[in-house]
């Protein structure tokens, strides 16, 4: 059985979700309240593959949002609470989805001591994001060739490229040939480790790298007040945003400048569930995130371990595997032709 | 899916770090040893009411007397371990303050059991109750100081027995308990979260927080819904009376 670890993107989003599900007492809850809430086991599903093989699934609300970052220790037991209602649950492998897996990393609650009465089996966990980074590669991959962009020829800037999902999209836009990698990332020090151990790459300011890039990797979480001048970009330019939330399409408007939602699948058919109708996503029964994708392609492949685990340990041949296995399993990634098109409304960020 | 450097989250975790370092807090000091003069009394308390409990839930279902009755005498052993607690730290339980904290549910109890309800008594005691004080425990051991930590370590082990006792026997009785159990939720979680407001200050003194505090319980709380047969969305709308109520 597979499960995967979410939660709203915000709190207004959240008490929405809840209305709509029919828990009109969170609905009405202040964000305390939600503080102290256990997380929900909100929904089970069956998922099958082309091969014939079908799992078992469950999703699991963390009832965490994204307001409660600054409460570390709320977010803390957020996250640790979801996983032992997994792990209680009987599941075999789950993804920890959104911010549920940078909590876990940046607040090392692997080295915590007694976080929980619970002992957690780290085995049963994925962050999810050796696919991740496999769908954005891919993502890059299939749609500058539809724009004219000459992966060869080109300009690749990772934005985040000394994370854990940056650095593996280095390695393999590397390792594809493409022309040159500009590395951007708010930390010096991990971008020369890294520029050191690909042997390449230009480190840039970000501005610098937007200015020269024919195709841009997000894998950062956006700077607040960030504005794009679409003006200063090269046309046409593919930006793939990969980090979460995903509001990149907000920030940039322009006929030449591509902007498509990464790290993102669709499944060969439609799954029978409610969740992803919240993560505003074009074709919410079929799409979804790489991260949660990956807990059941490790679930139709047994594999259940802790394939994506730590910081900076994708190997190229992890991706690899996990990528035949989302190809044979009927994922693919989203392309350009499926992303939705700019609202009429938005109004140009470089404006 | 984590994507990166998260600028929202390393500020927060920089600070938590430096709460992290502040270490147990000072048991020798007056502050908190008036804290626990209180908290220690609320336990001893409980316990004993526990003990009372099941000796008057044994008159409602006879055949299972002897059974609860074991169950009893491990709360007064209970009780004596926590009463050596108080000692060992030199300070006296005020009893009078954790009766009056526990009167409400007390109240509600003695009603139920003058009704002859059964399932009231048990989500009361073995439900609500087991499970508020096995979260407690565990929150408590990680800053209790060493001999409260070993007490209360073998008394947390006892607690799901008990927790695991009402669990079996509402299971098996679901069909005719169900309505009363909802009922009986709806008017006696709420009480626990009053009591809880009512020491969080005292708790706060030893290191414990309201916050984790309420969402321990009421993990353990739908975990032991769980297994007594109540689907998902029924048990989330049955938690949520201890949030709003």
């Amino acid at each position: 059985m597979f499960g995967l670890i979410g939660h709203s993107t915000s709190f207004e989003e959240a008490r929405h979700k809840a209305r709509s599900l029919g828990f009109e007492e969170y609905a009405d809850g202040d964000l305390d309240m939600w503080c102290s809430a256990p997380p929900q086991l909100v929904e089970r599903v069956s998922v099958s593959s082309p091969t014939g093989k079908t799992i078992q699934g469950a999703y699991i609300d963390s009832v965490f949002v994204p307001e409660m970052l600054r409460r570390f220790k709320t977010a803390k037991r957020k996250v640790i609470k979801a996983m032992e209602l997994a792990q209680k649950s009987g599941i075999n492998i789950t993804a920890l989805g959104g911010f549920t897996s940078i909590i876990f990393e940046d607040f090392n609650l692997l080295k915590e001591e007694r976080v929980s009465a619970t002992a957690l089996d780290w085995q049963r966990f994925t962050t999810g994001n050796t696919h991740t980074a496999w769908v954005i590669c891919r993502q890059v991959e299939e749609n500058a060739s539809k724009l004219g962009i000459n992966l060869a020829t080109a300009k690749v800037a990772v934005v985040g490229a000394s994370g854990d999902i940056g650095s593996a999209c280095c390695r393999w836009l590397q390792r594809s040939g493409v022309a040159e990698l500009l590395l951007v990332a708010r930390r010096p020090q991990p971008l020369v480790d890294l520029q050191a151990s690909l042997g390449s790459g230009r480190i840039l300011a970000l501005e610098e790298a937007l200015a020269e890039a024919d195709v841009v990797v997000w894998v950062a979480s956006l700077p607040q007040g960030l504005t794009i001048e679409a003006s200063s970009l090269r046309k046409p330019c593919l930006m793939v945003d990969g980090g979460y939330p995903k509001n990149l399409d907000s920030k940039v408007v322009s006929d030449d400048v591509h902007v498509l939602k990464g790290g993102i699948v669709e499944f060969w058919q439609d799954i029978g569930w409610q969740m992803m109708e919240v993560a505003e996503m074009a074709k919410p029964q079929r799409q979804m995130f790489a991260c949660f994708a990956e807990a059941m392609i490790l679930d139709f492949e047994a594999r259940h371990t802790n394939f994506s685990w730590g910081r900076n340990n994708i190997s190229l041949e992890s991706m690899d595997w996990v990528g035949e296995a989302s190809l044979r399993h009927g994922f693919r990634a989203l392309g350009l032709e499926q992303a939705s098109p700019p609202s009429p409304g938005a109004v140009p960020a470089a404006v | 899916m984590a994507t990166l450097e998260t600028a929202v989250a390393s500020p927060s975790g920089a600070e938590a770090v430096d709460s992290l370092a502040l270490g147990l807090p000072d048991f020798s000091s007056d502050v908190y040893k008036d804290a626990y003069s209180r908290i220690n009394a609320i336990v001893i308390e409980g316990e004993q009411e526990a003990h009372d409990n099941y000796i008057s839930i044994g008159t409602l279902i006879p055949e299972q007397a002897e059974e609860l009755s074991r169950l009893a005498r491990m709360e007064l052993k209970h009780m004596r371990g926590f009463t050596a607690c108080a000692n060992n730290l030199g300070v006296t339980a005020d009893m009078p303050f954790a009766k009056q904290f526990f009167s409400p549910l007390h109240q509600n109890f003695q009603t139920a059991l003058g009704e002859g309800k059964v399932v009231t008594c048990l989500l009361i005691q073995a439900i609500l109750i087991e499970a508020f004080a096995i979260s407690a425990y565990h929150i408590y051991i990680p800053v209790a100081d060493p001999f409260a930590r070993k007490i209360t370590e073998g008394v947390v082990k006892d607690e799901y027995t008990h927790l695991n006792y009402g669990q079996e026997w509402l299971k098996a009785n679901l069909d005719t308990a169900r309505e009363e159990l909802e009922q009986a939720n709806r008017q006696n979680l709420p009480l626990v979260r009053k009591m809880l407001e009512q020491v969080s200050a005292d708790a706060s003194v030893l290191q414990m927080e309201q916050e984790d505090l309420m969402a321990d319980f009421l993990s353990s709380y739908q975990e032991a819904l769980v297994e007594v047969g109540f689907t998902n969305r029924e048990i989330a709308k049955m938690a949520a009376a201890a949030l709003v109520g």
